[in-house]
């Protein structure tokens, strides 16, 4: 057996395939291990992320699979679980064996492993459909709209691909407090994302920026509004809690 | 236009609680069907799926500014809380008041667009007006792209109806009660069929727009998130045959996209109300959009889940489980040969776990952990399935054993090779009871001494 180890990142894994690929190996006797965790009788290969590999292996998957089952396969990627990189590997490998037709990549959800790439990403996914909606800017003194979140996969891309599509004219930054990533998009310029260790405008973490005067009358709206509009013959606490977890809602301006 | 004093000095906050309890009422709050990317340009896209953007305490979705651009009315509708007769606080929105918090909490991220209703203010076509103008202002100068969804106003002048119609994602025109018996009795100012003319137009409007844009491809788009309306449901005496006829013919004959019910909730003190001593109808309001789904969604006809000898729906099963245990000659369905449409009609399979079934068997056969790793929901759907011809417990395809099993979640299937039948009640029904015997106890069996 061998066993790529890598980083965890989108280039790490996209490397990793790429070598597997280019080393013939057999997909049913690899591995792609994300953790420095030796295997028993196993050969075992560091991989460094590399620029070009992780553009071909995007290319070539876009073309097979199609847009979708790609963003898919990022979004499986975003997740957490340690074996990510492993069943991203061998449904991308089962599906360039069976050459499988576009849209079609995580067909066979019998198969572990296709299966386990969908749980992820469908999980993945949920999760970003929420964020879109649950997320709350609010505006610092120098008119920049800024968005705190701590998600369970790491989103922040998607977030950002989102909101700059949405609000091409607004300068605004998402902040990932979980990964201690910053999200950041100049008016009409393109978005770029930054460590937490960069130093960037004296932030550390805790201490707020100053709120713009007319941030807390716009929230202090939007509580009564929320308020105003929940029919009160039909208060029903459990689904809303079912249909808005406890865990977003320590950021939202509603709840606080 | 000339607004009285009053309308500008009354602070902002004041007035969106007035506008936004007013319009609570109002069902629809969905942001679908509409997929607009930004165009780098004006704030705002759209999202085919709709975005939820918070969930209020009876749990329904915060998606769009819900809002009455004033609670004056001029008619006396007895349901309603803003009938003229009623001594509630009055209050308008300015145009640009309206456009500066949908722009305001839009950028904040705290909704998806604007759903903007009104009582009657002065005369229909008034107060239609005063809604173009709104959504223009908010359109073309405050360059808003996000989603728009407006009531169109029965008895207005069909012309601001059309032109609005460009400037929207979606219009609706409320039903309000489901016959034109209750209307009449219920809402003295309205007519059936001034309701009905604007939902045609409309619809007219958007199969206009649809063929000219398969000619011409780049034309502007009339109302493109289609057109919905909404009925209230247990203030007058309709079955449910009755509400779901009348929301089947209006899917097929005016082309709507939803139909929204609303449980009556008692806000006026009135004799022609019904009490409710037990709160608004929710359950049954609840029942009645999942028959909607199944319309829509699963090919059902009305006649199908109800017809005139059992006009109201089961309480304890759902529409779907209550269709299959009425149809049992049609189960148990072959998960890994049934056509799809079958498979759609099996309680506790969705459109998406039937999509993914349909494409999962081409490369593998499914057994009943696929299933469950699919997606399906085998509590419900145990009774009616197979998987290479097994089930997954030795069921009998008995109405009253399933309804049974079916209606109490707590009571999981127990089947023991002792044929222990599930008719029969009995002291040691329960595996709790149940301890293994112990080898003497065998070997007394074994030796016929007990």
């Amino acid at each position: 057996m061998r066993v790529y180890q890598c980083e965890d990142s989108l280039e790490g894994i996209f490397t990793a395939i790429f070598t597997a690929y280019e080393e013939k190996q057999n997909p049913r006797d690899t591995r792609i291990s994300l953790s420095e965790e030796l295997f028993l009788f196993a050969e075992h290969v560091s991989v460094t992320p590399h620029r070009e590999k992780t553009f071909k292996v995007m290319n070539t998957l876009k073309k097979q699979f199609g847009k979708e089952d790609y963003l898919m396969l990022c979004l499986a990627l975003s997740s957490s679980h340690e074996k990510k990189a492993q069943a991203v590997y061998q449904t991308v490998a089962a599906g360039l064996k069976a050459r499988c037709a576009r849209g079609h990549l995580f067909d066979n959800l019998a198969d572990d492993w296709v299966n386990l790439a969908f749980c992820l990403a469908r999980g993945a996914n949920n999760e970003n459909q929420h964020l879109r909606g649950f997320l709350r800017f609010q505006e610092l003194e120098n008119g920049v709209l800024f968005a705190r979140i701590g998600p369970k996969n790491n989103l922040l891309t998607f977030l950002m691909l989102h909101f700059a599509d949405r609000m091409p004219l607004e300068n605004f930054m998402i902040y990932d407090e979980a990964r201690g990533l910053f999200g950041i998009h100049p008016a009409k310029k393109q978005w770029y994302l930054v460590r937490e260790d960069v130093e960037i405008l004296g932030f550390n973490g805790t201490e707020d920026w100053g709120l713009s005067k007319k941030e807390r009358e716009y929230q202090e709206l939007f509580r009564t509004f929320c308020h105003k509009i929940a029919v009160e013959g039909r208060e029903n606490r459990k689904l809303q809690q079912n249909m808005l977890p406890l865990r977003f809602q320590e950021y939202m301006v509603e709840f606080q | 236009m000339e607004y009285p004093e009053g309308i500008k000095s009354m602070p902002l906050m004041e007035k969106l609680g007035i506008l936004a309890d007013a319009a609570k009422y109002d069902v629809a709050c969905t942001s679908s069907g509409v997929d607009r990317k930004g165009d780098g340009a004006g704030l705002g896209n759209c999202v085919a799926g709709g975005i939820c953007h918070s969930f209020a305490s009876d749990g329904r979705c915060i998606s769009l500014l819900k809002i009455l651009l004033t609670n004056e009315c001029i008619y006396d509708c007895k349901y309603c809380k803003n009938r003229c007769s009623n001594d509630v606080p009055r209050a308008t929105f300015t145009p640009v008041e309206i456009c500066t918090l949908t722009m305001e909490f839009y950028r904040r991220n705290y909704i998806e667009g604007l759903f903007l209703s009104s009582g009657i203010w002065k005369s229909p076509t008034f107060t239609m007006e005063l809604i173009y103008r709104t959504i223009w202002l908010l359109r073309n100068r405050y360059h808003f792209r996000g989603y728009i969804h407006v009531k169109a106003i029965p008895g207005a002048d069909g012309e601001l109806i059309r032109r609005l119609g460009y400037l929207v994602d979606r219009m609706s025109v409320n039903l309000e009660l489901p016959t034109a018996e209750g209307l009449r009795a219920l809402a003295p100012n309205k007519h059936r069929k001034n309701i009905l003319a604007p939902m045609r137009m409309i619809q007219n409007g958007i199969q206009e727009s649809r063929n000219e844009l398969a000619v011409y491809g780049n034309t502007p788009r009339f109302v493109s998130g289609g057109q919905s309306t909404q009925m209230i449901i247990g203030a007058t005496p309709e079955s449910d045959y009755q509400i779901l006829n009348v929301a089947q013919s209006l899917y097929e004959k005016f082309a709507l996209k939803r139909v929204f019910y609303s449980a009556f909730v008692r806000v006026n003190d009135d004799a022609c109300l019904p009490a409710l001593p037990g709160g608004p109808p929710l359950l049954r309001e609840h029942r009645l959009y999942q028959a909607d789904w199944l319309l829509r969604f699963y090919g059902f006809r009305a006649e199908e889940l109800l017809d005139e000898n059992r006009p109201f729906f089961n309480v304890m099963l759902d529409p779907k489980e209550d269709w299959a245990v009425r149809h049992l000659e049609q189960f148990p369905v072959e998960i890994n040969k049934a056509p799809y449409e079958k498979l759609l009609r099996v309680p506790g399979i969705g459109v998406k776990s039937a999509q993914r079934i349909v494409a999962a068997r081409r490369k593998a056969n499914l057994n009943f952990g696929d299933l469950k790793k699919i997606g399906v929901v085998l509590k419900r759907a145990v009774y009616f399935i197979t998987c290479c011809g097994r089930m997954m417990y030795p069921v009998k395809l008995d109405e009253d054993y399933i309804v049974r099993n079916l209606t109490d979640a707590q009571e999981r299937i127990r089947f023991g090779s002792d044929g222990m039948s599930y008719r029969q009640m009995s002291l040691f029904d329960d595996g709790a009871f149940g301890r293994p015997p112990k080898p003497e106890e065998q070997l007394q069996a074994a030796l016929g001494q007990l």
